[in-house]
């Protein structure tokens, strides 16, 4: 379980994380959601003891990371694929680690079949495409096998399948009671791999929530027959429908509102369902546009 | 939520140290074991393999050079350790500072220090693993000049002279030992590679012209070269307190101030 309580941190006067405070509970993935420079890897940062907090505190099951006997073996992390030693092979790499941990040989090339880095073990990481970086820092995150996972954008540099691979991994490892924080901007694989959402713009927390209820916001999508007909019956039921750009309409309200509000009316739907995707979007840019997160 | 429960195993949760293979128990990490990964990381990487091959090759022109060049009389086991010694002296500290800087300019101190977040010890280590090694590449160098001696009283034919060979030995080791540290400090200070090995070799040569011209005898008080020379020398010519404090200055301080400044650098 990770805890981050009012963590802040300034750079003379510049303020890049703002009294961020969210929790991480086992069995669950979150997704740390913003765009870039919104603060996400400070927060890590701070969350693994590399960069010290102006104020505040994080907590990994209770214990400041910098006193975790040894962190690997609780906390596997990966903040940045780039960041490994060019000279050295796949390998060796973990070889380090595995030494620093504790853990046996076998370990090793146990983790580097399951990233599908066999092949390349002996190669020297400089020759690493940054997708296999990316997966040679996920196999080094779980080679001590740890109850918590940080990520910073792990997603980034891999191709579809990678992805693919990646979420049903982290799923894997929730669903045996692990806990997860991965980063990223892109919305489309945060929205299929977490199941709650942090959301970070401009260095404060805008949206904390599970993906439900913050989907739940962007209301129901609905397509007629007659779209102005039922823009009109719609608003004579007291919705507020809001025209899309394709003639469908967002209207904030369950589908049964909806539903009922057109039936009513004698409307035809040829769609109706909870707006997702481009909602998440929207509602991605609404909360991290300065205004939103001003206001 | 819909693609977690589409995608998750519908068997309840295990506790997830069930589903892999049992590793043995958490234990802290010993400052022996973190000395021994420095050392392993000083050798495992392209740059610092080719590093020890360049000091040990130097190591051999110049006694292959010295065989060529034999003076009259007997081989002087000081003449080889000298010339073998001289561009391993060049070459040793860079040892020291890359131990303390690749992490930062490779930027693998986000791995070092994420898995080791008590990062003086994790710095005190890389000292300790720096002298060690420079220890090792020394002793090699010292037989190649031990057994350039040899093979030179043989090719010469007036036979070998070890005299003063133990004095030698112990001022190479003590200089060694406080090159090195002083460079690890520099490294440890300025986090980049290139920047420290051009700070550590300027800084003390041009403060041995300058100062003299500015303290007169007083610049004996930081003068670094002149308390190698006497402490390699055993021999302190009755100039302790200025000894201690050149040493205090230029070792003692930039380690501490090092081992400070990589403990509260941002690790990015």
């Amino acid at each position: 379980m990770i805890t981050v309580e009012n963590l802040t941190k300034r750079y003379g006067s510049t303020t890049a994380v703002q009294d961020v405070s969210f929790t991480v509970q086992p069995g669950s993935i979150t997704g740390f959601l913003g765009p870039n420079g919104a603060g996400k890897s400070t927060t890590l940062r701070m969350l693994t003891g590399l960069t010290p907090p102006s104020s505040g505190t994080a907590t990994i099951n209770g214990k400041k990371y910098a006193d975790l006997p040894n962190p690997g073996r609780i906390v596997g992390v990966m903040l940045d694929a780039a960041a490994q030693h060019a000279g050295r092979s796949g390998r060796e790499t973990l070889l380090l680690n595995a030494s620093l941990l504790g853990v046996p040989k076998t370990r090793v090339d146990e983790m580097l079949e399951a990233v599908g880095l066999s092949h390349a073990a002996k190669r020297r990481v400089g020759q690493y495409s940054l997708g296999m970086r990316q997966r040679l820092g996920i196999a080094s995150a779980l080679l001590g096998d740890p109850a918590v996972l940080i990520l910073d954008e792990p997603a980034n540099g891999m191709d579809p399948e990678g992805i693919r691979w990646m979420r049903g991994l982290l799923q894997d490892f929730a669903s045996r009671g692990g806990t997860v924080i991965l980063s990223s901007h892109l919305l489309g694989e945060v929205q299929a791999t977490v199941d709650r959402l942090v959301v970070i713009g401009g260095g404060r927390i805008v949206a904390n929530g599970s993906l439900e209820e913050l989907l739940a916001g962007s209301g129901t999508l609905v397509r007629g027959l007659d779209p102005i007909g039922l823009n009109e019956a719609l608003t004579a039921a007291g919705l507020r429908p809001e025209p899309l750009h394709d003639g469908a309409l967002r209207v904030d309200a369950t589908a049964e509102q909806v539903g009922r509000a057109a039936a009513a009316a004698g409307q035809i739907l040829l769609e109706l369902r909870q707006s997702d995707g481009a909602g998440l979007e929207d509602l991605f840019f609404q909360l991290t546009t300065p205004t939103a997160a001003a206001a | 939520m819909t693609t977690l429960t589409d995608v998750a195993p519908t068997t309840p949760a295990k506790h997830r140290a069930e589903a892999t293979t049992s590793l043995p128990p958490v234990r802290g990490q010993s400052f022996l074991k973190l000395v021994g990964i420095e050392l392993r990381k000083s050798v495992n990487t392209r740059s610092g393999k080719l590093l020890i091959a360049a000091i040990v090759a130097l190591a051999l022109v110049a006694i292959g050079w010295e065989l060529t060049h034999l003076p009259d009389g007997p081989a002087t086991a000081d003449r080889f350790l000298g010339a073998a010694s001289t561009g391993v002296m060049l070459l040793l500290p860079v040892i020291g500072v890359m131990a303390m800087t690749s992490e930062w300019t490779q930027r693998t101190a986000l791995t070092t220090f994420t898995l080791s977040p008590r990062r003086v010890r994790v710095q005190i280590a890389k000292f300790v693993s720096a002298l060690i090694m420079s220890v090792v590449v020394l002793t090699v160098t010292n037989l190649l000049a031990l057994a350039g001696t040899a093979l030179g009283g043989a090719v010469g034919g007036d036979g070998t002279s070890y005299s003063g060979l133990g004095g030698a030995l112990a001022g190479s080791y003590l200089t060694n030992a406080l090159n090195v540290v002083m460079a690890a400090a520099f490294g440890a200070v300025i986090a980049q590679t290139a920047v420290a090995i051009l700070v550590y070799f300027i800084a003390p040569t041009a403060w041995s012209l300058a100062g003299p011209a500015l303290f007169k005898d007083n610049a004996n008080w930081l003068d670094v070269f002149g308390a190698f020379g006497r402490i390699a020398d055993r021999n302190l010519h009755g100039m302790l307190p200025e000894t201690l404090t050149a040493i205090g200055i230029w070792i003692v301080l930039p380690t501490i101030v090092g081992l400070w400044a990589s403990s509260r650098r941002e690790v990015k």
